[in-house]
């Protein structure tokens, strides 16, 4: 096992906590968590909150989620959770911001994408966890995990699961060409060039021009750190600094060769891809291997999972992409209820167990990813490989210093409009990416920020 | 509704003639009390729903509310930032571009089925009648829906034709076509709708204007283009207007079909739908608000000059 | 133009007035166009029929691969804990609410606007009929922060009470009452010594009726088509109509969260959704069609 601080080089403490609460929490996971909501904290007496009647509305777009906050009501009886799919993210975010910008009809708890947290607090709609036990929970998540949800002393959310980037490929197809599972993104150009030659119709990979996030996970791999802020109303943003250009000269050469395609994802003709062969690797998140399991069915035996190509083979690294978080709104009426849910979601052991293995996320507890019940699981479907212990395994190669941006919505948005268009005209990136700088940094100052 | 929240795609145009009264008017202050009463509650719901919410718009695009530092007036720098605004202003052509290609077929088709059906030489003239017209009966949302699985490039039908004798699948849902395949769903919804209202002004031009014409010996065609279509200007001046309304707002088709093609709808696509990325997914508000105000300026203007240039060819005529 | 009354542009209407030859070129030409305008509907019906597998897999405008119209029909129903019914019988519900009490206001406004002379009468009415330009997002975006203000957001009066309020309805029943409602009737009434409720009432409504029923449909179709407003008044499922829901449903056949599976039951469900205003439009032509030549063969 390699060690959980390979690539940190800030935040040493939070790391140095995490590390610790690896060793505690592996030593006793199972038993630990039933303090974990019901606990006395120094601000908020929980035990006594807890006992009161309160009825609260949960946000969430996971299918047979119910299940788990079934978990929480038998533990709980007094309180009762409403849950409400408010739609995928992309419709869940719009609803949620209206609501908040009329004062009403938000729900108690929501489940955000990690990205939008900070989006979310900036506009002070999240309730400061910490008073209601959240601290005492820190421990059981990795650090990095926690960094991204929390601000100081201050927590936000909770993190449900992560994504640690990988690459799927399809074992039949690299071997049919001959082609070896490129370890170095030099190898996947030769790759891709290689499999395009032997297959007009096939696309060692697709890139999509209308998913931000997969961009930005890549771009996260190789050392790019799009934002970073200084003090609360001041941003740096670097969204083409040296190695987003990196990357994106890298791509550009891809795709204006037109060895990768270009096509939008989860959609039909995505699917399709997927299933035909026309895409030879999927590059994903860990939550990807049991996405694939349930719409690719036809190609069950013929997948295999990888570790991303490298930039740099001696030094491994990689992005993260999606996961997500339960956070309290701040008007909440029954806020200690509210927080109680989004940390026995995330925290209970039985829950986390059933979040992985029903919903199939990629844990964010320490205890879950070390759970070697889950790490040992062997997928058919990826020809009987441990697919978790190579997410596992990945996830220690995440670089841990990445920030989002306090409006990640219309960076995203921004992201389509600018580099994304170029992807789809098959133009060149790097050019695409200084409009998206510039519309970012102009919505920033636009915005009130002081902009570095 | 399909392509905004009030009515029909047909409304007429504002202002009609007022009739003058042929009566002499008594218990003048009486009458206009239960007048009054009479129209209070629409007048009510009209103040309610309408002045005070535009108002507020009004109110609210005149201000900028920020992330860092909360609301500041900023008078009309909204506007300003608008009008320099490149995703707008693609917007509204893209619309323009839309207008000028997509009105003229649809009406175009609309008026040549409701000459067909009043020339009475169809058989089966109320089984085609309704055929048409059925699509008008279909939410936006579904119509959408049903041509983006019919416009799939993998097992859409088209594709599965064209693949079938050896051809490239149809790029319905690429940048390049997307804009002619919103055209097509357009129409179709709206055609059945337009031949009806054109059909009915067809129908109540009094026939003693045409039979001379017929007796001399004129035909059909000749008929339906001296006589018939002029009669009925006013009727497709009503289509052209709501159209050109119906247009600028597009949204439900648009925003359906940027689930499966999102390279080619951003969301700016159409103004409406900029409105509301402003709005609910960047934070403008405030911006939106002047976004909207501008797109009903650019409406009302529109609308104006084409009422505008028909006047005036009808007088030259 | 001279005033042609709605009742003989609709009886007018469907018997053709010049009997001449009927042509076979023209109708197979019109018939090849009904092709057009039929094909999504019979592609629906086609594709009712079929699982997910065979929706993907068979010619999309042919039958094939089984009959699986009642298995999808029952998943329709079935599918998230039945919550599709709740849509059908909202859409109904915001539908039937908003469009009766639309066009009652919108009468009782025509009749006013028609039959009485008050002071800001023509202004009032250039004011009303102006409003048709507003954008939608322009009202719709304050309507919502206003609802909010007074609790009304996520409930069903969000979507129904927008709704109440038709410039378009009351500009057709003032056109359509300046006709419909003789002044001799109503003086003769009131020489009776008849109050103005009562002459409104057994009088004036009864002869307006077709004109309401017009209005009624009118706002019937836009209720039922609504998209725009329930998107954002509406956060709760349950509450949703149709448009909403079927929306989210195909948003979620591509989403993170469950693939394919949808894809039938989408299909399914908007085929059943589309019946009910079909049907009503075909029982109720003769009403509609009267209704839309009164708002343009009017000069």
């Amino acid at each position: 096992m390699k060690s959980p601080n390979t690539g940190r080089r800030s935040r040493l403490f939070t790391t140095a906590v995490g590390g610790l609460a690896l060793l505690v929490l592996t030593a006793c996971s199972g038993g630990s968590s039933n303090g974990a909501g019901g606990g006395t904290t120094k601000s908020v007496d929980m035990a006594a909150e807890l006992k009161k009647p309160a009825t609260i509305e949960f946000w969430s777009w996971l299918d047979g989620i119910e299940d788990e906050v079934k978990l929480f009501e038998k533990k709980y009886p007094n309180i009762k959770v409403k849950v409400v799919n408010a739609g995928q993210p992309s419709a869940e975010y719009p609803k949620l911001r209206t609501a908040l910008k009329a004062g009403s009809g938000a729900p108690d708890v929501v489940q955000l994408e990690t990205h939008e947290v900070p989006s979310f607090t900036i506009t002070k709609s999240l309730l400061d966890l910490a008073p209601y036990g959240a601290d005492k929970i820190r421990s059981k998540f990795p650090g990095w995990t926690w960094d991204q949800v929390s601000q100081g002393s201050s927590v936000y959310a909770i993190p449900q699961d992560s994504g640690p980037m990988g690459m799927l490929y399809r074992k039949d197809i690299f071997d049919k060409y001959h082609i070896k599972v490129p370890t170095t993104w030099a190898e996947f150009a030769t790759a891709a060039e290689k499999l395009h030659k032997a297959d007009p119709k096939a696309y060692l990979t697709n890139i999509p021009p209308t998913n931000g996030t997969v961009y930005t996970g890549l771009l996260w791999q190789a050392g790019s750190r799009p934002f970073k802020s200084t003090t609360a109303t001041n941003l740096r943003v670097g969204i083409d600094d040296s190695a987003a250009r990196k990357v994106s000269d890298y791509w550009s050469g891809l795709i204006e060769s037109g060895n990768v395609s270009t096509d939008p994802d989860f959609n039909d003709q995505w699917y399709r891809g997927l299933a035909s062969g026309k895409y030879a690797t999927w590059l994903t998140a860990a939550w990807g291997p049991m996405f694939l399991q349930g719409t690719a069915k036809k190609t069950a035996g013929k997948w295999r999972v990888a570790p991303l190509p490298q930039w740099n083979a001696k030094e491994p690294a990689s992005g993260n992409m999606g996961g997500s978080t339960s956070a309290v709104i701040r008007t909440s009426k029954h806020p200690a209820a509210a927080a109680a849910l989004a940390q026995f979601l995330n925290s209970d052991p039985a829950s986390t167990k059933m979040l992985a293995s029903k919903q199939s996320l990629f844990p964010a507890t320490t205890a879950q990813l070390n759970d070697p019940k889950f790490l040992d699981q062997s997928l058919p479907f990826f020809g009987g490989q441990k697919v978790n212990r190579v997410f596992s395994d990945i996830a220690k190669t995440v670089k841990t210093d990445f920030t989002w941006s306090p409006f990640q919505d219309y960076v995203f948005n921004t992201f389509n409009e600018t580099v994304g268009k170029a992807m789809t005209r098959r133009q060149n990136l790097t050019a695409a990416l200084t409009q998206w700088q510039d519309s970012v940094t102009g919505y920033a100052k636009k915005q009130g920020f002081t902009v570095s | 509704m399909s392509r905004t929240v009030t009515p029909a795609p047909a409304r007429p145009v504002p202002p009609p003639v007022i009739r003058t009264t042929r009566r002499p008017w008594r218990r003048s202050t009486r009458e206009a009390l239960t007048a009054y009463a009479f129209a209070a509650p629409f007048v009510i719901l009209f103040v309610a729903l309408l002045v005070i919410p535009l108002g507020y718009a009004g109110y609210l695009s005149l201000y900028r509310e920020q992330l860092v530092g909360g609301k500041v007036f900023a008078g009309l720098a909204n506007y300003r930032q608008a009008l320099d605004d490149p995703l707008f202003r693609d917007s509204v052509l893209r619309m323009a571009r839309f207008l000028v290609i997509q009105v003229p077929v649809m009406l175009g088709a609309a008026l040549f089925f409701a000459l067909a059906l009043d020339s009475g030489r169809l058989r089966f003239p109320r089984l085609i009648r309704l055929g048409i017209f059925i699509p008008y009966a279909i939410p936006s949302v579904i119509a959408a829906l049903m041509w983006g699985y019919l416009y799939g490039p993998d097992f859409g039908p088209f594709a599965q034709l064209a693949r079938g004798v050896g051809l490239d699948a149809p790029g319905f849902l690429t940048p390049d076509w997307i804009l002619a395949s919103l055209a097509n769903i357009v129409t179709w919804e709206f055609i059945g709708y337009n031949m009806i209202i054109l059909f009915a002004a067809l129908q109540s031009i009094p026939p003693t204007l045409y039979e001379a014409a017929a007796m001399d010996g004129a035909g059909a065609w000749r008929i339906a283009w001296h006589i018939k279509i002029p009669a009925i200007r006013q009727a497709l001046m009503l289509s052209v207007i709501f159209s050109v309304i119906g247009t600028f707002q597009l949204f439900n088709e648009p925003k359906l079909l940027a689930g499966i093609a999102p390279d080619a709808i951003s969301a700016s696509y159409t103004p409406n739908m900029y409105a509301y990325t402003l709005a609910f997914t960047n934070q403008e508000v405030n911006y939106a608000s002047a976004v909207s105000f501008l797109l009903g300026v650019v409406i009302v203007v529109v609308s104006y000059a084409v009422q505008l240039a028909s006047h005036r060819r009808a007088r030259r005529s | 133009m001279t005033s042609h009354t709605t009742s003989t542009a609709a009886a007018s209407l469907g018997s053709s007035r010049q009997p001449g030859r009927r042509s076979n070129v023209l109708t197979l030409l019109m018939l090849a166009f009904l092709i057009y305008f039929l094909l999504p509907l019979f592609w629906l019906i086609v594709s009712a029929t079929k699982d997910n597998g065979s929706l993907f897999s068979t010619f999309g405008l042919w039958f094939g691969g089984g009959f699986d119209f009642f298995q999808n029909l029952h998943d329709v129903f079935t599918h998230d804990g039945g919550i599709y019914g709740r849509w059908l019988l909202n859409t109904a519900l915001y539908a039937v609410v908003s469009s009766v009490g639309a066009a009652f206001l919108a009468t009782l406004g025509g009749y006013a606007f028609a039959k009485f002379r008050f002071p800001g009468r023509n202004l009032l009415f250039s004011i009303v009929l102006g409003s048709i330009m507003v954008p939608s997002t322009v009202l719709t975006l304050p309507t919502y922060l206003l609802f909010s203000k007074i609790g009304l957001v996520n409930t069903p009066l969000a979507v129904i009470v927008p709704m109440l309020m038709s410039p378009f309805g009351l500009y057709l029943m003032r056109v359509y009452a300046e006709d419909a409602v003789p002044d001799s009737l109503i003086d003769a009434a009131r020489m009776d010594g008849a109050g103005a409720i009562r002459i409104f009432w057994q009088v004036g409504f009864r002869l307006l009726l077709p004109g309401f029923v017009t209005v009624l449909l009118f706002q019937l179709v836009a209720s039922w088509n609504n998209f725009f407003l329930p998107l954002i008044m509406l956060n709760n499922p349950k509450l949703y109509p149709m448009t909403i829901g079927l929306a989210q449903w195909q948003a979620q056949a591509g989403g993170v969260g469950g693939a394919q599976p949808l894809f039938s039951i989408v299909i399914t469900g908007s085929l059943v959704s589309i019946l009910p205003l079909v049907a009503a439009f075909l029982l109720l032509q003769r009403y509609w069609q009267g209704g839309l030549s009164t708002g343009s063969v009017k000069d």
